[in-house]
């Protein structure tokens, strides 16, 4: 093997190398004005700021919080405020529309053998008794969904119903 | 504060998405009409009659009542005040339709799986007592649809879409919270008691019918277009409640509404969805509002990805 030949090589390695990195370091963006903490708590100390809509790089979970860098800082901040992903909607749209073998329209075009569910198939469908009744057959009782519950070491706790933030605010000891 | 409402309301609207979408279009299009329409005419005809035994326990007003209609006239569909029963019969019907449109995946296995799973998780809910039937169903199509009195379905591509029993667990919570909190059901019940008003009207007797001038009046008073989005932000707070209770990682619906707002508006496989619910992006950032650090203290949550039934196809 040639020295030119190594050289490809490492070259190609490298690339493969910068490519794994570049999803591992998945990008996102703000969902809503938010705080970076330094650490992931919320009384940790704030290192920087972010506006909704802002793009940023996702570093690490942890939990319910994110490892975010932004352009001018760095900090974690609670998952619900960042959206994961490309920001716009538009990545790829038209390659997923064709791999899914539907046209813009919506309708089907592929030959997967399966039908989309849009308005007029559900306004036509006609009602199936024999697949309501194969769909009661699998009904569980409470006690069979206890049971499968404990093989999975599934423990119920006790969680107030969350409420609306409205609702929250109004006699909230925050 | 006020920025952050203002950006709030600029989102597109219109860009609806989410996981149980469906049935509300499925209602306001009028498919559900017809279903409860359906509904009526069978328990109006004594050769399909069923149901009217008086398991409801919630209701023995509207219980008393039908029992005695039985015995002298053909039963009616108490639209005001419906027993347990009724709001059974109406989502049977439902959920008939829906599944003459899409049956069910032939895999026991993944769809015994999907009723472990839902039963657990409905068992976290206020109506743990409601006969609870989970299916999924051969499409894919990226959606669930609950329908009143027990019954939910989630399409195949929508289950393909998650890794662990958590998500579907959130999911399911979603449905639950739909059914638990009669959304649809009271939307159909508006939607039927306006008919039946506009038909009584013309009748010189519509004066002693109670239930006309109900109708009318919640008919004029509720925008439905209103009621739609703030029933689908309740159930994704229910969703995650009811998953969280039962033992689950709390975040399993915000994964898969994570997965949905990365999927593009020009993929038809979420057409119906993002047209008949908020925005995924609206969603997360709703229940961000609502949980705040509410989830903080809740430990040890499971995600039993390991247990997750894989689909072989």
């Amino acid at each position: 093997m040639n020295l030119l030949n190594k050289l490809k090589i490492a070259g190609s390695i490298a690339l493969i190398f910068g490519a794994g990195f570049a999803t591992a370091a998945e990008t996102g963006s703000a969902l809503k004005n938010d705080k970076m903490r330094f650490e992931p708590y919320a009384d940790a100390k704030v290192t920087g700021t972010f506006g909704r809509g802002e793009s940023l790089q996702i570093i690490k979970k942890q939990g319910a919080w994110l490892q975010v860098k932004t352009k001018k800082s760095t900090g974690w901040v609670r998952l619900l405020s960042v959206k994961r992903g490309a920001s716009a909607a538009s990545t790829g749209s038209n390659i997923a529309t064709l791999a899914n073998g539907r046209a813009g329209t919506g309708q089907v075009v592929s030959t997967t053998g399966i039908r989309g569910l849009n308005e007029q198939e559900l306004k036509a469908a006609k009602f199936n008794e024999t697949e309501v009744k194969t769909l009661e057959s699998y009904t569980q009782t409470a006690s069979q969904g206890q049971q499968f519950a404990s093989a999975g070491s599934l423990k119920a706790i006790s969680f107030t119903t969350i409420k609306s933030p409205q609702t929250n605010s109004a006699g909230a000891a925050k | 504060m006020i920025k952050l409402n203002l950006a709030k309301n600029t989102l597109l609207i219109s860009l609806l998405m989410s996981v149980s979408a469906h049935t509300f279009a499925f209602d306001f299009q009028g498919a559900l009409k017809d279903a409860a329409k359906e509904a009526v005419k069978k328990q109006i005809d004594p050769s399909g009659n069923n149901t009217n035994n008086t398991s409801d326990t919630e209701k023995p007003a509207s219980d008393a009542k039908i029992t005695d209609l039985s015995k002298a006239e053909p039963p009616i569909f108490n639209w005001q005040n419906p027993s347990i029963d009724e709001e059974i019969l109406l989502g049977r019907e439902i959920t008939g339709n829906l599944l003459g449109a899409a049956p069910l995946v032939k895999d026991a296995a993944l769809q015994n799986y999907v009723n472990s799973v839902g039963r657990w998780v409905a068992s976290q809910s206020d109506r743990a007592d409601l006969p609870w039937h989970f299916g999924v169903i051969e499409s894919d199509d990226l959606n669930a649809f609950a329908a009143p009195g027990g019954f939910v379905l989630i399409t195949k591509g929508l289950y393909k879409k998650m890794t662990n029993e958590a998500q579907l667990a959130g999911v399911l919570g979603h449905e639950i919270g739909h059914i638990v909190k009669k959304h649809q059901l009271k939307v159909l019940q508006k939607q039927q008691l306006l008919n039946m008003g506009s038909n009584f009207l013309s009748d010189k007797y519509a004066k002693d019918n109670k239930l006309v001038s109900n109708a009318i009046g919640s008919g004029a008073e509720i925008s439905a277009r209103s009621l739609d989005k703030t029933a689908e932000y309740e159930a994704d707070r229910l969703g995650i409640t009811f998953a969280t209770r039962a033992g689950y990682e709390p975040y399993g619906l915000v994964d898969v509404l994570q997965t949905l707002s990365q999927t593009s508006v020009n993929d038809g496989s979420v057409a119906l969805l993002f047209k008949t619910h908020p925005h995924p992006d609206e969603r997360l950032a709703r229940l961000g509002d609502a949980i705040g650090n509410k989830l903080d203290n809740v430990k040890n949550g499971q995600t039993l990805e390991k247990r997750f039934y894989k689909l072989r196809n």
